[in-house]
C-alpha cells in the first residue's frame, strides 16, 4: 500500500519536473510551487486560458503592489 | 479550489497576505475572470497546442535546439499517467508563454517589420542563446538594409507586403488589385505594376507576383470557358461534364482563396509574422494549384477543337505522363468527363439504343434510313426527355413485296449505323470498339427489325444490377463488353436460326434454285420442257406457276414447310424477240425482312445466275438422255437399215462422250462445289460465333465460291469467262448434234420403211408406192460428223484450259473429263 503511494508520488514528482522544464523552456517565469498549484487547478477543471489570464492579472497586481510598497516604504 | 486560488494570490501578490481587503478583492476579481471564460470544454488534441508552440519556438530559434528539447519533453509527458488533462496543461503553458513574452521587450522575440525598422540588428535571437556576433558588414548593416536606406533617400517607399498580398489574392481571382492590374487591352494578359515613386516594388517581388499572376490568368481562361459553355445550349454532354468538373475544381480553388483571405485578415490584425502569410508562402501554397490550373487550361484549349470522343482521347493522352500528379489529375478528370460517354455506352451496349443527342459517341446514325423510333421513356434512366432513338425500323416488313425497297434490309444494316474511328476513346481500344459497335447494332437489329424487344429489355434490366461502367474499371469494362458481345451475337444467331429459320431458307435455296432436289427438277423439266421450247412470248406466268405447283406436288418437295413453298415462284425474265422459253425461264425465291439482310439482292441475283446455268446443264442432260434412249433402243431394235448401221455406231460413240462430259460436269458442280461450300457454311452457323456481319460475310463467301467454281471463273483479267463460254459452246454443240441425230433418225426411219416396202415388193405384196429417198444420207452424216468434231475440239480446248486453271478443283475437273488422257494435245497424238 505504502509502496504504491510512494510510487505515485514519485511519478507525480517526475511529471512536475517535466512540466517545470517545459515552462522554463517556454519562458513562463513560473516557479515550481505556482506551477504545481496551476496544474492542480487545471486538473480540477479550470479553463487554462482563463487561468493564464488570472496569473497575468495577479502578476500585474503584484507588480503594482510592489511599486506602491516600494514608494510607500520611504515614508 | 478557492484555497489553491488563494495560495496563488499569496505567491504572486505577497502584500495580500497582510491586507485582507486586497486579498478579498483579488479573489473576487480572479473568480470573475475564471467564470467569464467558462469551463474548459474544448476537446482538443494534444498535437494542436504542441504544434503552435513548436512553431513559435522555431521562429525564435532557427537552430531547432529548443524545439527538439520541447518535443522530447512532450513525448515524455504523454507517457505520464498522473495528469489527465495534458492538453489543457500544455495549452496553459503555451498561453503563459505568450503572455509573458508579450510583456518582454520586443527586440528579443518579434522580428522587426520592414516598414518600422527600428532595430538594425540581426533580429533572430532567443533569450536562451547568446547574442551572435554582429555581421561583418560596414556599420553592421546588411546589403538589403543599405538598399532600403538608399531607396528611402530617393523618396521611393516600397509597398508593404500586406498590401501586396491583398493584391496578389485579387490577382489569383483574375481581378485587378490596387497596385497591380491586369492589362486592360484585349488579348493582352500581362500584368501592370503601378509604378510611381511612392509605390515601388522590388524586382524580386515582381517576379514573385508574376508567378502568382499566372494562376490568375489561367483562372480567367478556365472560368471564361465554363461561363461561355454555360450560356450555350448546344454543348455536347462530354463537354458539359468537362465544364462540370472544371466548375467543381474552381469551387475548390475558391475555397483555397477564402482560406488565404482569412489568413491575410489575421495577418493584418495581428502580427504578420505570427500568422505566417507572405508572398513566398503564398507562392508555395498555390504551387499545386498552378499545375492543376495549367492542366485545366490545356484541356480548355483542347476542347475548343475536339469534340465528344475525340476530347476524351485528348485528355486520355495525358494519362501517359510520367508526373504522378498529372496522371492522377487526368485520371480524376477522365472519370468525370467520361461519365456521359459511359452512360451512352451502357445504353448502346445493353439495350442497343443510341442516345447521343450531340453526336459525340463513336457510333453515328443515319436517320434518313429507316423510320425513326421513340425509345421507351422508361428505358432511359432519369427520363432524359424526348430525344429520339432511331432504330432499324419496323416498316421494312410491309415493303417486302415491293421490289423497289427489296434491298432495304442489307442497306439498313450496313449503313444505318456508322463506326467513327476518331471518336473512339483510346482507352477502349480498337477491337473492343468494334465489338461494342457490333453488339449495339445487333441489339438494335434484334429489337427493331426482329421485334424481339422483350428479350432486350429484360436483359438490360438484369444488367443494371451488374453496376455501371466506369473509367477506373477498364478491365471490368472489357469483361462486360465481351459478355455483352457474346450474349448479343448468341441471341442474334438464335433469332435468325430459330425464329426466322435462316437455315430453312438457305437449304430451300439450295434445293430448289441449285437443283438439290433431283426429283423435283426432273419433274419440272418434264412438264415444262415442251412449252419452254416454244417462243418466249407464248409463255404465260400463270401457266408456269401452275406447272411449278404440280411439280412440287408430284415430288418430294411437297413435304417442305408451306412457308418455304409459298416463297417459291416461277417467272420469266425480260425477253427480246426470237428468244425461246429456255432462255427466259427462271425460278425465284422471295425473302423478306429481316432475312433479306443476309439474303440480299446481290445474293439472290447470284442464285438466279446459278440456277440458269444449272438448269441449262440439266436440260442438256435430259436431252442427251432421251437421245441416248433412241440411239440405243429404237435404232437398234426396230430400224432395219443395214447400210446406215456403221453411222449409228459412230453416233453412239459420240453421244457416249457427250454424256460422259455432262455427267462429269454435273457431278463436279454438285459434289465438289455445292456440297463442300454448304458444309463450310453450316459449320460456321453451328458455331454461333460473331454477329450478323459475320453471317452475311459467311454467306457471301459461300456465294462467291459457288459462282467462281461453277462458272469455272479464271481470275486472270480478260479471261474470266473463257472456260464458261467454252462450256456454253459445248452445250450449244450438243443441242445441235442432238438435232442432227433426230434428223438422221427420221431419215433412217423413212429409209427403213422404204426397205420394208422394197422387201414387200420382192415378196409380191403391194403396200403402196415406194417413196424416193428424199434426202441424201451423206448430207446428214456430214453434219453429224462436223458437230462431232466441233464438240471434240471444244472439249479438248476446255480440258487444256482447265489443266492450267489456278483453281485446284477446276484442275480436278480436267482430270475427271480426261481421265484416260483421251483429250490429249493434238501434237502428241
Amino acid at each position: 500500500m505504502s509502496s504504491k503511494v510512494s510510487e505515485k508520488n514519485a511519478s507525480a514528482q517526475q511529471t512536475l519536473d517535466i512540466l517545470y522544464e517545459m515552462s522554463q523552456l517556454l519562458g513562463t517565469q513560473l516557479n515550481k510551487e505556482t506551477l504545481a498549484t496551476c496544474v492542480g487547478l487545471i486538473e480540477s477543471g479550470v479553463n487554462p486560458d482563463a487561468l493564464a489570464a488570472v496569473i497575468q492579472e495577479l502578476r500585474l497586481e503584484g507588480a503594482a503592489q510592489a511599486n506602491t510598497h516600494a514608494m510607500g516604504q520611504p515614508h | 479550489m478557492p484555497s489553491s486560488l488563494e495560495a496563488l494570490i499569496y505567491t504572486l501578490v505577497p502584500t495580500s497576505q497582510t491586507q485582507e481587503t486586497l486579498r478579498r478583492e483579488l479573489v473576487s476579481r480572479c473568480q470573475g475572470i475564471l467564470s467569464s471564460y467558462g469551463p474548459s470544454n474544448l476537446e482538443r488534441d494534444l498535437s494542436q497546442p504542441v504544434e503552435s508552440i513548436e512553431r513559435r519556438l522555431l521562429s525564435k530559434d532557427p537552430g531547432g535546439v529548443d524545439t527538439l528539447k520541447f518535443t522530447n519533453l512532450v513525448s515524455r509527458l504523454s507517457k505520464q499517467s498522473v495528469i489527465s488533462k495534458q492538453t489543457e496543461i500544455v495549452s496553459f503553458l503555451s498561453a503563459m508563454s505568450r503572455t509573458s513574452s508579450s510583456s518582454r521587450p520586443p527586440t528579443s522575440l518579434s522580428r522587426p517589420t520592414t516598414s518600422q525598422s527600428k532595430s538594425r540588428q540581426p533580429s533572430i535571437r532567443t533569450p536562451t542563446l547568446p547574442v551572435p556576433p554582429p555581421l561583418p558588414s560596414a556599420a553592421g548593416k546588411s546589403k538589403a538594409e543599405l538598399l532600403k536606406e538608399w531607396r528611402r533617400s530617393k523618396g521611393q517607399t516600397p509597398i508593404s507586403e500586406v498590401q501586396l498580398l491583398r493584391d496578389a489574392i485579387y490577382l489569383l481571382q483574375g481581378i485587378s488589385g490596387t497596385y497591380i492590374k491586369f492589362s486592360q487591352e484585349e488579348n493582352d494578359d500581362r500584368i501592370v505594376f503601378l509604378d510611381d515613386p511612392d509605390h515601388t516594388v522590388s524586382a524580386s517581388t515582381k517576379v514573385l507576383i508574376h508567378r502568382l499572376a499566372e494562376l490568375g490568368y489561367l483562372y480567367r481562361r478556365v472560368d471564361s470557358f465554363v461561363r461561355e459553355r454555360e450560356a450555350v445550349n448546344t454543348v455536347g454532354m462530354i463537354e458539359q461534364s468537362l465544364c462540370h468538373y472544371l466548375q467543381s475544381q474552381l469551387n475548390d480553388y475558391y475555397r483555397l482563396i477564402a482560406v488565404l483571405e482569412t489568413q491575410l485578415n489575421a495577418a493584418t490584425t495581428e502580427d504578420s509574422n505570427e500568422s505566417g502569410l507572405s508572398l513566398k508562402r503564398l507562392d508555395v501554397w498555390v504551387n499545386e494549384w498552378r499545375l492543376r490550373m495549367r492542366m485545366m487550361s490545356v484541356c480548355v484549349e483542347g476542347a475548343k477543337e475536339a469534340h465528344g470522343g475525340a476530347l476524351v482521347n485528348l485528355i486520355h493522352s495525358y494519362t501517359e505522363n510520367g508526373d504522378p500528379f498529372v496522371r492522377t489529375f487526368t485520371h480524376q478528370l477522365l472519370e468525370g468527363v467520361s461519365r456521359p460517354f459511359f452512360t451512352t455506352l451502357h445504353k448502346w451496349l445493353f439495350s442497343g439504343e443510341l442516345y447521343d443527342p450531340f453526336s459525340e459517341f463513336f457510333v453515328s446514325v443515319d436517320s434518313s434510313i429507316g423510320p425513326s423510333h421513340h425509345s421507351h421513356p422508361s428505358s432511359l434512366p432519369g427520363g432524359i426527355g424526348d430525344h429520339s432513338d432511331v432504330g432499324f425500323g419496323s416498316g421494312v416488313l410491309g415493303d417486302a413485296d415491293d421490289f423497289g425497297s427489296k434491298d432495304a434490309g442489307i442497306k439498313l444494316w450496313e449503313s444505318k449505323y456508322q463506326f467513327k474511328e476518331t471518336m473512339l476513346p483510346l482507352f477502349v481500344g480498337g477491337a473492343s470498339g468494334k465489338k461494342i459497335f457490333s453488339t449495339g447494332r445487333s441489339l438494335n437489329f434484334i429489337r427493331y427489325s426482329c421485334h424481339d424487344s422483350e428479350w432486350v429489355s429484360t436483359r438490360e434490366k438484369m444488367n443494371e444490377f451488374h453496376g455501371s461502367l466506369q473509367y477506373s474499371d477498364i478491365s471490368g469494362l472489357e469483361r462486360s463488353i465481351d459478355s455483352a458481345y457474346r450474349l448479343a451475337s448468341d441471341r442474334l444467331f438464335e433469332v435468325f436460326i430459330a425464329k426466322f429459320k435462316l437455315l430453312d431458307h438457305l437449304s430451300a435455296l439450295r434445293n430448289y434454285l441449285l437443283l438439290g432436289y433431283g426429283d423435283f427438277a426432273d419433274q419440272l423439266m418434264e412438264t415444262l420442257g415442251p412449252s419452254l421450247s416454244k417462243s418466249a412470248n407464248t409463255l404465260y406466268r400463270h401457266n408456269l406457276t401452275a406447272t411449278l405447283e404440280s411439280a412440287i406436288r408430284s415430288s418430294n418437295a411437297q413435304r417442305d414447310s408451306p412457308d418455304v413453298l409459298r416463297r417459291l415462284d416461277a417467272r420469266m425474265l425480260e425477253y427480246s424477240h426470237g428468244e425461246i422459253g429456255w432462255d427466259v425461264f427462271t425460278l425465284e425465291y422471295k425473302v423478306d425482312a429481316p432475312i433479306d439482310t443476309v439474303l440480299d439482292n446481290l445474293a439472290l441475283e447470284g442464285y438466279l445466275k446459278l440456277f440458269r446455268h444449272l438448269w441449262q446443264m440439266k436440260r442438256i442432260e435430259k436431252t442427251l438422255d432421251r437421245g441416248w434412249m433412241r440411239v440405243t433402243s429404237g435404232a437398234k431394235t426396230f430400224i432395219r437399215a443395214p447400210d446406215l448401221e456403221p453411222e449409228w455406231h459412230k453416233i453412239r460413240i459420240q453421244m457416249a462422250e457427250m454424256v460422259h462430259f455432262i455427267r462429269q460436269l454435273e457431278a463436279y458442280c454438285r459434289l465438289e462445289v455445292i456440297e463442300c461450300s454448304w458444309a463450310v457454311l453450316i459449320d460456321f452457323l453451328n458455331k454461333r460465333e460473331g454477329d450478323l456481319d459475320s453471317i452475311i460475310e459467311a454467306h457471301r463467301t459461300y456465294m462467291e465460291r459457288l459462282l467462281k467454281k461453277i462458272f469455272l471463273w479464271n481470275p486472270r483479267t480478260g479471261k474470266e469467262e473463257l472456260v464458261l463460254n467454252m462450256v456454253k459452246d459445248a452445250f450449244a454443240t450438243i443441242l445441235m448434234y442432238r438435232e442432227a441425230t433426230d434428223n438422221f433418225y427420221n431419215f433412217t426411219l423413212s429409209e427403213a420403211a422404204r426397205h420394208d416396202q422394197l422387201a414387200d415388193i420382192e415378196r409380191g405384196v403391194y403396200t403402196g408406192k415406194v417413196p424416193e429417198s428424199t434426202q441424201n444420207a451423206s448430207d446428214l452424216t456430214a453434219r453429224l460428223h462436223e458437230y462431232g468434231t466441233l464438240f471434240k475440239d471444244k472439249i479438248q480446248m476446255m480440258v487444256q484450259h482447265l489443266q492450267v486453271h489456278p483453281d485446284l478443283d477446276c484442275r480436278f475437273l480436267a482430270i475427271r473429263l480426261s481421265f484416260s488422257d483421251y483429250y490429249k494435245k493434238p501434237d502428241r497424238r
